[in-house]
């Protein structure tokens, strides 16, 4: 806050003394803050509207689906037959599908736990908020660093047998590799080249969990086993 | 004789002191009108005043909080609907999933706007987090409303988790049984909160009351007043905030 | 602006969406208000056998618990009354030796054709439907409310 002049600090329990300007916060001090040259315009009826129209569309995509496709009903739940496979609901079969490689206390507990704690963790870890592009300023140890990094991971999922983790994180290790030195590319080796680490983690992340996720709901038939999607099984 | 228009019977309308008592602000054109719109509203005065025209653009954010956010109120109005028919007891709520779907009139439509409703929230969710981290929109002030969102996650996957077992069927559950199951894998804390969470070893009666429970009182009001500071935060933060160029 | 003039494009475009809304909402209202309507009861069914005929000689009253109703045996013939209360719903009781119906509630009292006697009663007790089913068995009704003074000649 330079250019400011000083500020004397008065302490007073006095109630009859008028108050002094004790602190002046400079507006700017924020970094997510509007210019002041933005333009603006009236909540209503700007946003108010496609906020309508928004709960309207939605509404109607939904209605759409909801009369095409009906939602599913098996028989009535029984406690003595399980159904081969007995799949958990879609946002939960990544997991599973994780389970068929490792043992339950980490897929099951750790490594959702740790997910979980990274996630809360990305606003206040310095790495995200002063992230530039990956190589920038980076020399050939950062380089080791990245490789040694991407090929530990890919071991411990080699491991475990656990093919789903280990080719995306080689296919986007070779990709994070690849970027290095190429400012000076075309548009799309530019683009790659200004990816930062914590975005670089995150693509990886979501990669995994989708490849996780298809495989384990059209990969997977009775006993876990691997089927084509197109294969028709009986549940029972 | 002039046919009245609607234009004329609608100024007709307004000017009743009954209409004035409720709606007080006039109805000129004015910016000074469309300020009081928001501020004289309970529900609307979440919103400033006036918005930055850039968050206006649908490339800015995709809308996905506000789609996230329009798939609750959906899932409130239709869950609402469908406990009126439902009875969280063993074997009767298979039976009233029967009955709703082949008896109630509309029963099906609205349990499958719930169940469609229910997934979209939460690919939503998912497609907003990473919406906000792609576009770096969790950086200083917004550090704790990104934590807040998490929490909001992770609440959006405990209502369709215990909604899911509300059919009784077979794929209710089963895949219930095999979550649960996971959660016994913790060490120390596993298998009590599994006694916990199912009121008991198995998944019985007892579990089904308490993911009722959970589904239709607890997570939603959860859900509710977290999404409240929320978006309270999102305005005390200056507003939505797009991609990162859009920050000086 | 006079109302010859063609409506603005701006102006004829929101009353089309605000119908539409308007429209939309009023078919949701609808469609909510059918739903809430049950078209499938699981309430008991308010049919049921009294006996037959020979088991109401003419001065018989008797009171079936279950379906709240009296069935009465006349010279006539046979004819019912329901047993709840016409003032706030109360089961009443037969009193043989004062040959009257009374209500433990609010003190009402009925005589055997239903007529209030005394009490807060607003209404005399309705006579409800008895038939005779192919077998000769009597068989009452007590969702049919019919006539007062109509007897089932047996």
């Amino acid at each position: 806050m330079s250019g400011l002049p000083p500020i004397a600090v008065v302490e007073s329990n006095d109630p009859l003394e008028t108050p002094r300007r004790v602190a002046l916060v400079h507006p700017d001090i924020r970094p997510a803050v509007r210019r002041s040259e933005e333009r603006m315009v009236m909540t209503f009826p700007h946003l108010i509207v496609r906020e309508i129209i928004l709960f309207q569309v939605v509404t109607i995509a939904l209605s759409i689906a909801a009369l095409l496709f009906d939602a599913p009903l098996q028989g009535i739940a029984n406690t003595t037959e399980t159904p081969n496979p007995a799949k958990a609901p879609w946002y939960f079969l990544g997991l599973q599908e994780l389970l068929h490689y490792f043992p339950p206390v980490v897929a099951g507990v750790l490594l959702p736990g740790l997910v979980v704690i990274a996630l809360v963790v990305i606003p206040y870890a310095r790495v995200n908020l002063t992230a530039g592009p990956l190589w920038t300023g980076r020399g050939p140890r950062a380089l080791l660093g990245v490789a040694a990094a991407i090929l530990a991971v890919a071991a411990f999922a080699a491991v475990f047998d656990c093919w789903p983790v280990v080719v995306p994180t080689l296919a986007v290790g070779a990709a994070m590799l690849a970027a290095r030195g190429g400012e000076r590319g075309g548009g799309t080796r530019r683009a790659f080249a200004r990816v930062t680490l914590p975005e670089w983690i995150m693509t990886w992340f979501v990669i995994v969990a989708s490849v996780l996720t298809i495989i384990g709901t059209f990969f997977r038939g009775p006993g876990w086993s691997f089927v084509w999607p197109w294969t028709t099984f009986r549940t029972w | 004789m002039r046919t009245p228009t609607v234009a004329a019977l609608s100024g007709w309308l307004r000017d009743t002191s009954v209409y004035r008592s409720i709606v007080r602000h006039g109805v000129e054109d004015t910016n000074l009108n469309r300020s009081l719109v928001v501020l004289e509203n309970l529900f609307l005065h979440v919103h400033p005043v006036k918005v930055r025209e850039k968050t206006l653009r649908l490339g800015h954010t995709f809308w996905l909080g506000g789609i996230t956010l329009a798939c609750t109120g959906i899932l409130f109005a239709t869950g609402i609907l469908l406990m009126f028919y439902y009875h969280p007891s063993v074997p009767q709520a298979y039976q009233d999933m029967k009955e709703l779907q082949f008896v109630v009139d509309n029963g099906l439509f609205l349990r499958n706007l719930h169940r469609w409703g229910a997934h979209l929230m939460v690919f939503a969710a998912f497609a907003h987090m990473l919406r906000v981290f792609y576009h770096r929109a969790y950086r200083p002030p917004r550090q704790f409303n990104w934590v807040v969102g998490v929490v909001l996650l992770l609440a959006t996957l405990g209502l369709s988790y215990t909604g899911y077992l509300l059919p009784w069927d077979q794929l209710a559950f089963w895949g219930v049984s095999v979550g649960t199951n996971m959660v016994r894998a913790a060490p120390w804390i596993g298998e009590p909160f599994r006694f916990l969470l199912l009121g008991g070893h198995v998944v019985s009666e007892n579990a089904l009351l308490r993911f009722y429970v959970l589904h239709c009182v607890v997570l939603p009001v959860t859900l509710i007043l977290l999404v409240s500071v929320h978006i309270w935060r999102v305005r005390k933060d200056g507003g939505v905030q797009g991609p990162p160029e859009d920050v000086p | 602006m006079s109302s010859s003039d063609p409506m603005k494009r701006r102006d004829f475009l929101t009353l089309t969406g605000v119908g539409a809304c308007a429209a939309a909402a009023a078919g949701a209202g609808l469609v909510t208000l059918d739903f809430l309507s049950p078209k499938v009861l699981f309430e008991p069914p308010t049919r049921f056998v009294a006996g037959t005929p020979l088991d109401f000689p003419e001065g018989t009253v008797r009171f079936n618990r279950e379906q709240r109703a009296y069935v009465i045996g006349t010279s006539g013939g046979v004819y019912a009354l329901t047993a709840v209360c016409t003032h706030l719903g109360c089961i009443t009781r037969y009193l043989s030796d004062e040959n009257v119906i009374a209500c433990p509630c609010h003190g009402s009292r009925f005589d055997v054709e239903g007529n209030v006697v005394h009490g807060p009663a607003p209404r005399p007790l309705p006579w409800i439907e008895v038939k005779q089913d192919t077998a000769g068995n009597l068989v009452v009704d007590t969702a049919a409310v019919i006539p007062a003074g109509t007897v089932l000649r047996v």
